[in-house]
């Protein structure tokens, strides 16, 4: 006896742990959701996006949503993504050029919709496939120097990037060339580790720009504080959502892109070809000044930036 | 911390109007000329994007002009733009340096005489309309425009409003409201150009000289704008003087400005005006803008704003 009901018993745990576990097999559809990393700013998209995907199917199908918010770097991201294609999710939603890049990796059937990606056509990995449509954005980073000449001069300008993400190097590469055109020097951050936070205790900086990477924005608010500590005005192209204290920000629309990508989704899931959907790349910004960080740094912003922003937080 | 979400053109609008008000104070207390000079020219004029820099260099030509003059001359920066006729008579001005489109009005429902011209520092004293986007948009036409934000500077700048109403019109732009995703005013010509630059409006409308004098500090910004239509060139300043002052005066404020350039006293208070010279006003300039305003009223007329 006690030979049989110990397989069994072995069994029945497997059984329940599964469906423990596993995602509702019931659902009528399943959206596999990852972000390149547990960044504010995509867990914003990720909420409006849910949002929205209820208004459109709420009272008529149930939608099962998986999220995975993997730590930032490529096995992990490449972890995920493979997770969802095992599911067998009827569409996979990316936030962010990492995340998105490990999932068309994968060369999976699963229909793809991302969002959050910095200029997506410019990406090195092209985000191009019969199974793939989305929106990304574009900020002009000539922009973010423009606006720091107006606060102090700049010599030296620290860029705190990842060079494991695609769109972060990218960005680097933008506004070293744009530094470059204007004798700015560029001073470079590559986050990689916490360890490398301590770059920025030492090289000297007139202001730090941050790239939209997101090992950087999981530990934003380290990085606010050891340039606090040292009085470095910080500029961000994501939104400042967590309330970290970016001196500046410039910014796509926080709602626009889960928007979108909501809709993408509704029209995949009701039978639409990812491939006959347009992609779309967000252009318009918000600039969004941050009047007490201006103070505790000993800045202040000229009459003719204020009148620019979209947002004062005073 | 307490989170202010102002839209921009409110927030412009009242930092505007506060800091005019402040700029009035401070205008009244100036001590341009001495105490027992009876006589006074007040002219008014229209508020640029920085117009703490604008107060300064006015402030220079008042003490020179009150010199040469024997009168006191003030400068009272108007609060915004626009409104400049309803201003000219609330401010009890006795002229006004104006940009080309309220040079028209002010010649046609003032009464007002053109008397000078500021030459910039690139021997320019005219300006033009721009019609701008970001080289990256990929907006090459009229065509492309469809559907995309534009924004402008102010209903009553000829650069920033009428060129370019008149201009769409031309290029088979009916309804606005239809054509165009959204539309704004900046309020200043700097902030037209900014808003582009950042991606804020896809289109843009604004002055060359504006563009100029930004990219002089910022090469940048040339490199990232196609212009893709330009008005005709129109006079930028205009020194106009109300008809009923005493002839006599208007004729020797003309002479001074005209002979500026040639002292060195002169040439100093020029450089800190950031002109070269000031020329001779043409009223005839500002028939072609009534003409370009008619166009553009009319546009007004059917997409209905």
């Amino acid at each position: 006896m006690n030979t049989l009901s110990r397989p069994l018993l072995r069994i029945l745990v497997a059984v329940l742990f599964v469906l423990a576990t596993a995602p509702d097999l019931h659902a009528a559809k399943q959206i596999g959701v990852i972000m390149s990393g547990d960044v504010p700013y995509y867990g914003a998209m990720h909420e409006t996006f849910v949002a929205e995907l209820n208004k459109k199917f709420g009272k008529t199908e149930k939608i099962e949503i998986i999220l995975q918010k993997p730590f930032p770097d490529p096995i992990s991201w490449s972890n995920a993504a493979r997770k969802l294609i095992a599911f067998e999710v009827d569409l996979i939603v990316s936030y962010g050029s990492p995340a998105t890049q490990a999932v068309i990796y994968e060369k999976s059937s699963i229909p793809l919709v991302y969002a959050g990606l910095y200029e997506p056509d410019q990406a090195a990995g092209l985000i191009t496939g019969k199974n793939v449509t989305g929106c990304g954005f574009k900020v002009p980073l000539s922009s973010i120097i423009r606006y720091f000449k107006q606060l102090k001069p700049i010599n030296t300008l620290g860029v705190v990037f990842c060079s494991a993400e695609e769109d972060s190097v990218r960005q680097y590469k933008t506004i070293s060339a744009l530094a470059e055109q204007q004798n700015i020097t560029i001073k470079k951050i590559d986050i990689r580790s916490r360890a490398d936070l301590d770059k920025l205790k030492t090289d000297h900086m007139d202001a730090v720009f941050i790239t939209g990477g997101s090992l950087a924005h999981l530990w934003l608010n380290d990085i606010l504080a050891i340039l606090k500590r040292r009085q470095i005005p910080a500029a961000d192209i994501f939104p400042d959502n967590s309330a970290s204290g970016v001196l500046m920000t410039l910014h796509p629309p926080s709602t626009s892109p889960g928007q979108m990508a909501a809709e993408m989704a509704a029209q995949i899931l009701r039978g639409e070809k990812p491939g006959n959907i347009s992609a779309h790349v967000f252009r318009d910004t918000e600039l969004v000044v941050n009047l007490v960080e201006a103070r505790n740094l000993g800045l202040t912003f000229p009459v003719q930036l204020l009148v620019e922003a979209t947002k004062v937080i005073k | 911390m307490n989170l202010v979400n102002l839209p921009a053109h409110n927030f412009t609008r009242r930092l505007i109007a506060c800091l005019g008000l402040f700029l009035i104070a401070l205008t009244a207390a100036m001590p341009v000329a001495a105490a027992d000079r009876t006589e006074k020219l007040l002219i008014g004029v229209e508020p640029e994007h920085n117009i703490f820099d604008q107060m300064e260099q006015y402030r220079y030509l008042a003490g020179y002009l009150s010199d040469q003059l024997g009168i006191t001359v003030q400068f009272t920066i108007m609060s915004r733009y626009g409104e400049v006729i309803k201003r000219f008579k609330t401010l009890k001005l006795d002229g006004a340096v104006l940009t080309a489109y309220t040079t028209a009005m002010g010649i046609k429902e003032l009464d007002l005489e053109p008397i000078a011209n500021p030459v910039n520092l690139n021997g320019e004293s005219t300006s033009q309309g721009y019609i701008f986007v970001r080289k990256d948009s990929g907006i090459r036409n009229v065509k492309d425009m469809q559907g995309k934000s534009i924004i402008f500077v102010d209903q009553a700048t000829m650069e920033g409003y009428l060129f370019p109403l008149a201009y769409l019109r031309r290029q088979g732009v009916t309804d606005f409201n239809k054509f165009f995703n959204r539309f704004s005013s900046s309020g200043s010509h700097a902030s037209a150009i900014f808003a582009v630059l950042d991606g804020r409006a896809d289109i843009g409308a604004a002055k060359n000289t504006a563009l100029n004098k930004l990219a002089l500090h910022d090469p940048s910004i040339q490199q990232e704008l196609n212009i893709l239509a330009q008005s005709p060139k129109v006079p930028e300043f205009t020194l106009c003087i109300k008809n009923d002052i005493d002839q006599n005066l208007q004729a020797r404020l003309a002479a001074v400005l005209f002979q500026m350039d040639k002292t060195s006293l002169g040439q100093k208070v020029l450089k800190k005006f950031k002109a070269l010279r000031f020329v001779k006003a043409n009223k005839a300039d500002f028939a072609r803008i009534e003409e370009m305003a008619r166009e553009a009223r009319s546009a007004i007329a059917e997409h209905g704003k």
